[in-house]
C-alpha cells in the first residue's frame, strides 16, 4: 500500500502545482495588444440579449481593427476582445471581472445586460479601478446604487420606457376601459416599472389599475397571475419581466383564454427570440425600445444591415446599444492615446458624439440616456408605431386572439 | 396578500387537481425507489428533467407530437436507471445509510452540470400543440394542456398500480419492500428486482417530466423542485401504494394552487415546502411508511 | 535542541519541527499579499473562504453525524445579516462578521427543536428543504430587496484586506474546531453521532450536543456568508442562498475525508487546484467533482486523506469511523 499511497501524494501535489498557474493562455498582455474584457449572459435567462451583445462588441472590434487599430503612445495596436459568459448569475459576473482584469490583464472592461448583472460588474470594476462601459441597463437603479468613478452605463430612463405604452395609446388616440392589469418580477427594473412608475404614470393619464402583481423571476406556473389579471376586467395588460417567464406568461394567457386588447410586454419580449418561441402568439404584442435601423443616426441603417446579413436574423436594438458601448470605449481609448486607466476614463467623461444608437453624453452619476420609441410585433418583425414622426408601420388594435 | 373571488377559488380548485395529477406522476417513481429499494434518491429531481430534455430533444429532431414522443423519453431514462442502480448504487449500499444518498446527490450534480455543459442553461419549454387551447367550463377555464396531462398521469398510475397489485412482478416486488431477507430465501432475486423496479420508477418519472415539460418551462437546475415536490407527494400521501402518492399529488396540487391565490405564484414552491416539513416532523412513521 | 511536550506530542523530537513547520507556513500565508499578485490573493481568499465551510460543515456532519444540505441557508442568512447590519450601523468589519455568524446561529437555534425531530436521513431531507424554502422566501420579499437585493453602502476593501480577514476567519474556525475536538465535549459527539439512543441511554444530553454543534457550523458558515457579501459589494439572494455553497462544501470535504482532521484542508486544495485547472469550463469542474464524490464515497470513504494516510477504507460506513 506504501508505494501506491506514495505515488497518490505525489501525483496529487503534481496536480497542485500545475494548477497553480495563473492561467495567460488566452492573452497576449504585453504583447502589444489592447485588451478589452467583456461580461455578458451567454447562457441562463438573458442569453437571448447576450447573443446580440456579442455581436455588437465583436463588430465594434472588428471595424476598429481593420481600420488600422488604435494609436497607442504612437503605436499602432490590434484590439482583442475577451468575453466571458456570467450565465445570468451576478456572482459570476462579479467574479468574470476580477478574472478579466487579474488573469487576462484586460485594460478596460463592456459590460453585461439588466441591473443585478451590470450592478455586480460594475462594482468589481470600481474595486479594480477600472473603466468599464454598459450599454443595457435602466440608468434609474444604475444611478441609484452607487456614486461611480469607473463605472459607465447608456441606456434608457426607466421612467421613459414606463411612460412610453401611455403617450403611445395617447397620440395613436386608442380607447379602452382604461383599466390596466400590471404584471411585473421583483427584479430591480421590475419593480421600478412595474412597482411605482406604472401606477404613477397609470394615475397621472387617468387610468385605473384595477391589479398588481409582483413575481419572482423565476416562477414557471403563472396561473393565479393570470387568473388575476383576467378577472380584473382590464383591457390593458402591462408586463415586466425577462424572456422565460415572458414566454410563458403570454402562453399561459392564451391557454387561459385571456386575450386583453392592448398587450404590452417590457424588455422581455424585446428580443427575436420571444417571437420565435411564441409563434403567432406575438403580433400585437408591444414593448418598448430605443433604436430601428430606420432611425436618423449615422450607422443606423448599415449596422442592422450587416446584422441581417451575418447572421439572417431579425435585428434587435441590442445589437446598437452594444456596438455604441464598445464604440465609446475604444473611440476613449484613441482619444486618450495611452493605457492608462485614468486617462481613458477621463476620455469616456468627455464623450459627446451622436452614434448610430443616438447622441451619447454621460451625465448625472456617470449615465447616458437614449430617447424611447415604441415598438409592436407583426409577422416575426418588431415594427416602430411611436412616436409617429418614426413609425414603420400602422399601430395593431386590438391584440388578436389565437386559438 | 390578496383575496380571491369564489370564481376564482373555483378554478384554483380545478387548476390544482390537474396539475396534482401530474405531481403524482413525478413523484410516483420516487415512491417506488424509497419504498421498495429504500434508497433516498436525491437525483430523482434529474430523472424526471432528463425526461423532460429527451421529449424536447426527439421533438425537435423529428417533429413528431409531444405525447407520442412521450413514452420513448421514459423508455430513455428507463434504461438510464438501470446501470446507475446496479452499478453506481448497489455497490455503496453496504457502507451505511447516507452512502446511497450522497451518491445520489453527487449524480444529481453530475447530471445537472453535464446539462448545462452540453446543451446550455437556457430556458424551455415542448411544444405541445394544445398550448393554447383549452375547455371553457362556466366560468373555470381548463387549459387543454392540463387536462391531457391529467389523463395520461391517472392512466400510468393506474397502469402501475395493476401492476404491483395483480401481478407476480408486482407480488415479488412487495415481497421485497417488506423483508428483503425472507423475500431473498423463498428465491426472490432482490437485486434484480431492485434494478428493475428503479428501471420502472426511471421511466415513470421521465413519463413525468416529459409531461411537465409541455406545460411549464425548465432548467438544468429545475431538478431540485422536482426532487422537492416528490418528497412533498409521498410524505403528504404516505408511501407504499400508488393510491396514497396520487392524493397525495392531488393535495398538494390543491395546496400549492391555493397559496398561489392568496399569496401569488411566488409561493407555490414556498408553502409546499413548509407543508412538507410539517408533515415529515409529524408523521410518527416517517418516511419508510411501517417499517422506519 | 531542547524537547517540548505538547498535548498532541507523543513523539517527542519530532513536534518541535512539526510546530515550526506549522508557524513558517502561517507566516507565508500571511505573507502571500507581498509576494504574490492580486490574482493569488483573490485564489487564496475563495480557498480559505471554502476551508471555513468545510472545517464548520466536517464537524456537524462528521464529528456530529448530522448530514446537512442547507449550507446554502446559512451562508445567505450571513450575507443579507452582514449586508443589512452594515448599511444600516456602518460598524466594524469584524464586529459585522461576528454579527453575521450570530444571525445564522440563531436561526440554527431556532429551527433546532423542529429539525432535530428529523432524524438521520429525515434531517438530511429536512434541511435541503428548509433551506430551498429560506431561499424562495427571500427572493419574495420585497423587505430584504427581493430579487434585486441589496447593495452595499460601505465601499470593497482592496483584495489584500479581503485575503487577510478570510485568513483570520479561517485559522480562528480551524482554532475552534480543533480545540473542540480535543474537548471532554469531542465524546459526546461522536457517541451521539454513532448511536444516538444508546448515548442518550447513557446520560449524554443529545439535543444539547446536537444543537451545540448545528450552531457553531452555523456560526462559521454565516460568518463565510459575510465574507461574501463584502467581497461582492452586492448580494442578491440566487446567489447568496444557492445550491451551489452546499454543493461545494459537501464535495470538499468527503472527498477530502470526512470526519478527519485534514480532510477539510486537503479537500480545499484539492477542489480547488481542480477548479483553476478547469476555470473556462466550470460546469465540468462541478461535474468532475461531483465523479469524485462518487468514487470516493464508493472506494476510499475515507477520502484522500484516508488514502495519503495510509487508512484504505474498510469500514463498513460512513457514518462510523475513528477519527483521523
Amino acid at each position: 500500500m506504501r508505494p501506491l499511497n506514495q505515488c497518490l501524494g505525489i501525483a496529487a501535489s503534481v496536480l497542485l502545482l500545475a494548477a497553480c498557474q495563473p492561467k495567460t493562455a488566452n492573452t497576449s498582455g504585453g504583447g502589444g495588444e489592447i485588451v478589452i474584457g467583456a461580461t455578458i449572459p451567454l447562457s441562463g435567462a438573458l442569453a437571448s440579449f447576450g447573443s446580440f451583445q456579442k455581436w455588437g462588441y465583436e463588430h465594434a472590434v472588428a471595424e476598429v481593427n481593420a481600420a488600422g487599430g488604435i494609436s497607442i503612445d504612437g503605436v499602432q495596436r490590434r484590439v482583442r476582445l475577451i468575453i466571458r459568459d456570467d450565465k445570468t448569475d451576478a456572482n459570476v459576473a462579479s467574479s468574470n471581472v476580477d478574472t478579466l482584469i487579474s488573469a487576462d490583464h484586460a485594460n478596460a472592461l463592456l459590460g453585461s445586460c439588466t441591473p443585478p448583472l451590470v450592478i455586480a460588474a460594475s462594482l468589481a470594476a470600481e474595486r479594480n479601478a477600472t473603466p468599464m462601459v454598459s450599454g443595457c441597463a435602466p440608468l434609474v437603479s444604475f444611478r441609484g446604487a452607487k456614486q461611480w468613478t469607473w463605472a459607465w452605463d447608456l441606456f434608457f430612463n426607466d421612467p421613459d420606457l414606463a411612460a412610453a405604452p401611455f403617450r403611445t395609446l395617447q397620440d395613436l388616440q386608442v380607447t379602452t376601459n382604461r383599466r390596466i392589469a400590471i404584471l411585473h418580477d421583483n427584479s430591480a427594473d421590475g419593480a421600478v416599472v412595474g412597482g411605482k412608475l406604472w401606477p404613477e404614470l397609470a394615475a397621472q393619464h387617468g387610468y385605473q389599475v384595477v391589479a398588481n402583481v409582483e413575481f419572482p423571476v423565476d416562477t414557471t406556473d403563472f396561473g393565479a397571475s393570470v387568473q388575476q389579471a383576467r378577472t380584473s376586467g382590464a383591457d390593458i395588460v402591462l408586463v415586466d419581466t425577462v424572456t422565460p417567464p415572458m414566454v410563458s406568461i403570454r402562453k399561459q394567457m392564451a391557454a387561459a383564454g385571456f386575450t386583453p386588447k392592448v398587450l404590452v410586454m417590457e424588455k422581455g419580449a424585446e428580443p427575436a427570440q420571444f417571437a420565435e418561441a411564441v409563434g403567432t402568439l406575438a403580433d400585437g404584442v408591444m414593448v418598448g425600445g430605443y433604436w430601428d435601423p430606420s432611425f436618423e443616426f449615422p450607422g443606423a441603417a448599415e449596422l442592422g444591415a450587416a446584422f441581417t446579413n451575418e447572421t439572417g436574423r431579425s435585428v434587435s436594438q441590442h445589437i446598437a446599444d452594444s456596438y455604441t458601448a464598445a464604440r465609446v470605449l475604444l473611440d476613449a481609448i484613441a482619444a486618450a492615446g495611452s493605457l492608462d486607466r485614468q486617462k481613458i476614463n477621463g476620455a469616456i467623461a468627455a464623450t459627446n458624439r451622436v452614434y448610430p444608437v443616438g447622441p451619447v453624453k454621460f451625465g448625472d452619476n456617470h449615465a447616458a440616456p437614449l430617447d424611447i420609441a415604441e415598438l409592436q410585433w407583426r409577422d416575426g418583425t418588431p415594427r416602430v408605431v411611436w412616436p409617429v414622426a418614426r413609425k414603420t408601420a400602422d399601430f395593431l388594435f386590438p391584440v388578436p386572439a389565437r386559438n | 396578500m390578496h383575496l380571491p373571488d369564489g370564481l376564482t377559488l373555483l378554478q384554483a380548485v380545478v387548476s390544482g387537481l390537474l396539475i396534482g395529477g401530474l405531481f403524482a406522476l413525478a413523484a410516483l417513481g420516487l415512491s417506488l425507489v424509497v419504498g421498495v429499494v429504500r434508497i433516498v434518491n436525491l437525483m430523482h429531481g434529474e430523472l424526471v428533467l432528463l425526461g423532460a430534455y429527451v421529449a424536447y430533444g426527439l421533438v425537435q429532431a423529428t417533429g413528431l407530437n409531444a405525447l407520442l414522443v412521450a413514452p420513448l423519453a421514459a423508455l430513455a431514462v428507463a434504461l438510464l436507471g438501470w446501470p446507475i442502480e446496479r452499478f453506481v448504487l448497489q455497490p455503496v449500499v453496504r457502507h451505511g445509510e447516507e452512502a446511497p444518498l450522497l451518491t445520489t446527490f453527487a449524480l444529481s450534480v453530475i447530471i445537472q452540470n453535464l446539462l448545462v455543459f452540453l446543451l446550455g442553461a437556457d430556458t424551455r419549454s415542448i411544444d405541445s400543440g394544445y398550448g393554447a387551447t383549452r375547455l371553457q367550463l362556466g366560468g373555470v377555464s381548463v387549459p387543454m394542456m392540463y387536462l391531457v396531462g391529467f389523463v395520461v398521469a391517472l392512466i400510468v398510475c393506474a397502469c402501475v398500480h395493476l401492476l404491483i397489485t395483480r401481478t407476480a412482478f408486482g407480488r415479488r416486488i412487495r415481497a421485497s419492500a417488506e423483508n428483503p431477507g425472507d423475500a431473498a430465501v423463498v428465491g426472490v432475486p432482490v437485486r434484480r428486482l431492485y434494478a428493475l423496479t428503479f428501471m420502472l420508477a426511471a421511466g415513470v418519472a421521465g413519463l413525468g417530466g416529459a409531461l411537465l415539460g409541455m406545460v411549464f418551462s425548465f432548467t438544468p437546475s429545475s431538478g431540485v423542485e422536482y426532487l422537492l415536490t416528490g418528497f412533498t407527494v409521498v410524505v403528504l400521501g404516505g408511501l407504499g401504494s400508488v393510491v396514497g402518492t396520487l392524493v397525495g399529488g392531488l393535495a398538494l396540487g390543491l395546496v400549492e394552487s391555493f397559496a398561489a391565490a392568496f399569496l401569488g405564484d411566488g409561493y407555490r414552491l414556498f408553502v409546499g415546502l413548509v407543508a412538507f416539513l410539517v408533515f415529515l416532523a409529524l408523521r410518527p412513521a416517517g418516511l419508510f411508511g411501517r417499517r422506519a | 535542541m531542547s524537547v517540548a511536550t505538547t498535548r498532541r506530542g507523543a513523539q517527542r523530537g519530532r513536534v518541535p519541527l512539526a510546530v515550526i513547520a506549522l508557524l513558517a507556513g502561517l507566516a507565508l500565508l500571511a505573507a502571500l499579499p507581498y509576494l504574490l499578485g492580486t490574482y493569488w490573493q483573490q485564489l487564496g481568499f475563495r480557498a480559505l473562504q471554502l476551508f471555513t465551510l468545510a472545517v464548520a460543515w466536517n464537524l456537524l456532519a462528521g464529528y456530529a453525524g448530522q448530514v446537512s444540505l442547507g449550507t446554502g441557508a446559512f451562508v445567505g442568512l450571513g450575507a443579507y445579516a452582514f449586508a443589512l447590519l452594515g448599511n444600516a450601523t456602518g460598524a466594524p468589519l469584524p464586529l459585522l462578521l461576528l454579527a453575521a455568524g450570530a444571525v445564522a446561529a440563531l436561526f440554527a437555534i431556532i429551527v433546532s427543536p423542529g429539525l432535530f425531530r428529523l432524524r438521520g436521513l429525515y434531517f438530511t431531507i429536512g434541511s435541503l428543504a428548509l433551506a430551498e424554502a429560506l431561499r424562495i422566501l427571500m427572493v419574495n420579499l420585497s423587505t430584504f430587496g427581493g430579487a434585486s437585493g441589496i447593495v452595499l453602502q460601505a465601499s470593497t476593501p482592496p483584495f489584500y484586506a479581503l485575503y487577510w480577514l478570510a485568513l483570520v476567519v479561517a485559522l480562528v474556525a480551524g482554532g475552534i474546531v480543533v480545540a473542540l475536538l480535543h474537548s471532554p465535549a469531542s465524546l459526546a459527539l461522536r457517541a451521539v453521532r454513532d448511536d444516538e439512543d444508546v448515548a442518550r441511554q447513557m446520560g449524554v444530553r443529545s439535543f444539547r450536543v446536537k444543537l451545540g454543534a448545528f450552531a457553531l457550523a452555523a456560526f462559521l458558515t454565516g460568518v463565510a456568508g459575510g465574507l461574501q457579501a463584502l467581497k461582492l459589494g452586492a448580494i442578491e439572494p440566487y446567489g447568496a442562498f444557492g445550491m451551489a455553497w452546499t454543493i461545494d462544501t459537501v464535495a470538499v470535504v468527503i472527498i477530502g475525508g470526512i470526519a478527519t482532521r485534514g480532510g477539510p484542508l486537503l479537500g480545499t486544495l484539492l477542489y480547488v487546484a481542480l477548479g483553476e485547472l478547469l476555470r473556462d469550463l466550470p460546469e465540468l469542474h462541478n461535474a468532475i467533482g461531483g465523479l469524485f464524490l462518487l468514487l470516493v464515497i464508493r472506494l476510499a470513504p475515507q477520502g484522500v486523506w484516508g488514502l495519503v494516510t495510509g487508512r484504505w477504507a474498510q469500514r463498513p460506513g460512513l457514518a462510523e469511523r475513528a477519527d483521523g
